[in-house]
């Protein structure tokens, strides 16, 4: 019994230990190659901040065994708006409180649309993609130049710093722990998305549940919004477009069963941010052309999903 | 338990990221000191002796990583540039946005590219800026700043310079393909705008182009919405966002389609623009043979912007393309060179310290025979427009040196430099 603990305790930190090997691994190939590690630290935070905290906040949707397709499109949206706000007040923290406000909105528009016509959230975000995708040319045609809209780069450079971005993904991340951790709602949450008849049942609302992980969702994505206009503060069209697909990727990569549940862990998505990061400036110290890399990266990405679900896999609940 | 680990471990984690920030190694901003030493240089007029031992590495931005003219423009970089100098060229993926810019730059610094030349324009300005404060010489290949941004810019000491086709030389470029259809006596016109919905400026340029020279063989009292000179007409597709169709004098421009949306409805609108009735001649800001060859009408004349790939000589081969102004691979030969040479300290100055702004222009085809005499050249990685041994005459060149080689950019003159 002891040993299975044990054998289960070390998958469970499978992606955690993915992590720490492609660490290792950069530090290795970083000193033996001639690569400033210094600024590649600095890199990889610059690189993955943005799809952790998203990632973050989408981590409440996942654990209801749900799913959020417009997540990259609603940062593009949130952005965007943040930036046509900045150039008309000149104010940061206006920024900020739009791109929050923007995108807790969606997310809430996305649940109360999926309640409404009580569809799966899933397929509301499907629709709400196009919405938001053609939002995005509709906001750079009437606000922007025709093909951006640019705030000041000097008026965010300010903030475009390590620690601020850090800060910021600290402060959402421990907020997101807190609730999901230690609050009554996480474990609903896992309730909800282990056995959504039990919870029903058991007298968990789907709907506030559903409200619940899609304002945290859109917390996250605002924040990742601004952190987007501190860092490129040039805003086009495919601003954040790889987004949703990194965040999806990077759940997975960390760990976080698809299935949502109470196996559902909060740290997953800043786990498999992180990674894949790490994997992709691996792979450009090996020079492999984007091609070879993406198969590459494809491979390490299924050894490591594979072995971070190997116990879960056949002690499954029937749903 | 499980709790307990996981905050202690990411909160490990974040603090061993943020810890490995400190170094400052590569990141300092260029000081007035390193900047005046670039002046001094400049004004010298004195070319280093160039120590080549050493395998530079050098980063390259694309936007593009599929199109036969980025395909081309890699394989001579890729298989014959870096065969023949010590350097190592490190590509990026695809970018899509000014984040990508950036993290593709953060990417290369990290590998310590020494240098690294964008085909990549979402943002130049904060490219720019990224490879000052980093210390990393910056290049602009096949394209030009503004020159608002030139006057910025030029004289940072990390700002290697400008080698790519100005837009005068985009307006040019299209103004000389409509007229060679229109001394043809060819009336009916129809134009694909490519990017003018988004306001990309060199399609807008060659656009103008085209309508100017439309309006001056439209007759007397031609305009085009109005407009009769280069600047109103340039003016007047920045403010549309689109070219109007319409009667310019006596010409009739029938057709328009923009955009590169790539759906069914846009590949829709780009078949019923190539049937119009009467249409004699489409003219494409970028590639026109891919979107109309096969949909055009028996008869209709398809002109394109592009670079010089098979694909290209198979369209004219088969009656699809019948003009192409095609950017030659060897073309980014001289930004290399001038990337290169930053890199191992003898970047190349004017004589008041400034850096590169440097136009070439295109090779023009009308004929299959023609297209395959220039292909044969431009896709050889034996023997290339520009070889070693020409690009070599820039390794020690001055400013004016190099400008005059460049400047010397079309077929027969490189050619005869052999």
């Amino acid at each position: 019994m002891k040993s299975y603990q044990i054998k289960k305790s070390l998958m469970n930190l499978t992606p955690l230990f993915g992590l720490a090997a492609l660490f290792a691994l950069f530090l290795l190939i970083g000193s033996s190659q001639d690569i400033n590690i210094g600024y590649g630290l600095k890199s990889i935070i610059n690189q993955s901040v943005v799809v952790a905290v998203v990632a973050t906040g989408a981590i409440f949707i996942y654990t209801l065994g749900s799913f959020d397709i417009s997540l990259g499109a609603s940062v593009a949206v949130s952005a965007l708006i943040g930036g046509i706000v900045y150039n008309r007040t000149e104010s940061i923290l206006a920024m900020l409180l739009v791109c929050i406000g923007i995108a807790v909105f969606i997310g809430l528009f996305n649940s109360v649309l999926a309640s409404v016509f009580n569809l799966p959230v899933f397929v509301t975000t499907i629709a709400m993609l196009s919405v938001l995708n053609a939002l995005v040319l509709v906001l750079i045609k009437v606000n922007g130049t025709g093909s951006e809209i640019a705030v000041p780069a000097a008026a965010v450079r300010p903030l475009n710093n390590t620690p601020f971005k850090i800060m910021v993904l600290a402060v959402f991340f421990f907020l997101s722990l807190f609730i999901f951790s230690f609050t009554g709602v996480g474990r609903m949450q896992k309730f909800q998305g282990g056995n959504p008849i039990c919870a029903k049942l058991s007298g968990i609302s789907e709907k506030k549940m559903a409200v619940i992980a899609f304002a945290m969702s859109g917390i996250g994505v605002g924040l990742g919004a601004f952190l987007s206009i501190i860092y490129a503060p040039t805003l086009t069209r495919n601003t954040a477009s790889s987004v949703g697909m990194d965040v999806i990727i990077a759940i997975v990569f960390g760990g976080m069963p698809v299935s949502g549940g109470a196996r559902s862990r909060i740290y997953a998505a800043v786990i498999g941010a992180f990674s894949m990061t790490l994997l992709s400036q691996i792979m450009v110290m090996f020079n492999l052309n984007s091609g070879i890399g993406q198969m590459v990266k494809a491979a390490i990405f299924i050894l490591v999903v594979f072995l971070a679900t190997s116990d879960q896999r056949s002690r499954m609940l029937p749903r | 338990m499980k709790k307990v680990w996981a905050i202690i471990l990411s909160t490990a984690m974040t603090i061993s990221l943020l810890a490995g920030c400190g170094s400052k190694e590569n990141s300092e901003p260029a000081d007035a000191g390193s900047q005046q030493e670039t002046q001094e240089q400049a004004e010298s007029n004195e070319v280093a002796e160039l120590d080549m031992s050493q395998k530079v590495k050098m980063g390259v931005l694309v936007s593009d990583a599929t199109t036969a003219e980025a395909l081309a423009f890699r394989s001579y970089y890729t298989e014959y540039i870096q065969n023949q100098y010590n350097v190592e060229l490190v590509y990026s993926d695809e970018l899509t946005d000014a984040a990508g810019e950036t993290s593709a730059i953060d990417t290369f610094i990290t590998n310590n590219c020494k240098a690294i030349i964008s085909f990549s324009s979402f943002d130049r300005a904060a490219q720019l800026e990224q490879c000052e404060d980093a210390g990393v010489y910056y290049a602009v290949a096949t394209g030009t700043l503004t020159a608002e941004e030139y006057e910025t810019y030029k004289g940072y000491e990390h700002y290697v310079g400008a080698i790519g086709p100005s837009l005068d030389i985009e307006f040019e470029t299209g103004y000389q393909m409509a007229k060679y259809y229109l001394d043809q006596g060819k009336t009916n016109f129809a134009i694909f705008g490519g990017a003018i919905p988004y306001y990309t400026e060199m399609h807008i340029y060659r656009a103008a182009g085209m309508l100017t020279a439309m309006v001056e063989a439209g007759g007397e009292g031609a305009s085009y919405k109005g407009a009769t000179d280069k600047d109103a007409i340039i003016g007047q597709i920045f403010a549309d966002g689109a070219v109007e169709t319409g009667a310019i004098g006596s010409i009739n421009l029938a057709g328009y389609v923009g955009g590169y949306d790539m759906d069914d409805a846009w590949f829709g609108k780009c078949a019923q623009m190539a049937q119009t009735p009467d249409l004699e001649v489409i003219l494409a800001v970028g590639n026109g043979s891919d979107f109309f060859g096969t949909a055009a009408g028996e008869g209709v004349k398809i002109a394109s912007v592009d670079a010089y790939a098979s694909s290209y000589g198979e369209a004219m081969e088969a009656g699809m393309l019948d003009y192409l102004a095609g950017k030659f691979s060897a073309s980014i030969g001289p930004v290399f060179i001038a990337s290169y040479r930053a890199a191992l300290g003898s970047p190349v100055r004017d004589g008041e310290g400034n850096a590169l702004a440097l136009s070439q222009g295109y090779w023009v085809a009308t004929s299959a025979e023609e297209f395959n005499t220039y292909f044969a050249v431009d896709s050889s990685v034996e023997a290339p427009a520009y070889t070693k041994e020409m690009l070599d005459t820039l390794l020690t060149a001055d400013y004016e040196a190099f400008e005059k080689f460049v400047s010397q950019y079309s077929f027969e003159e490189i050619q005869a430099m052999k």
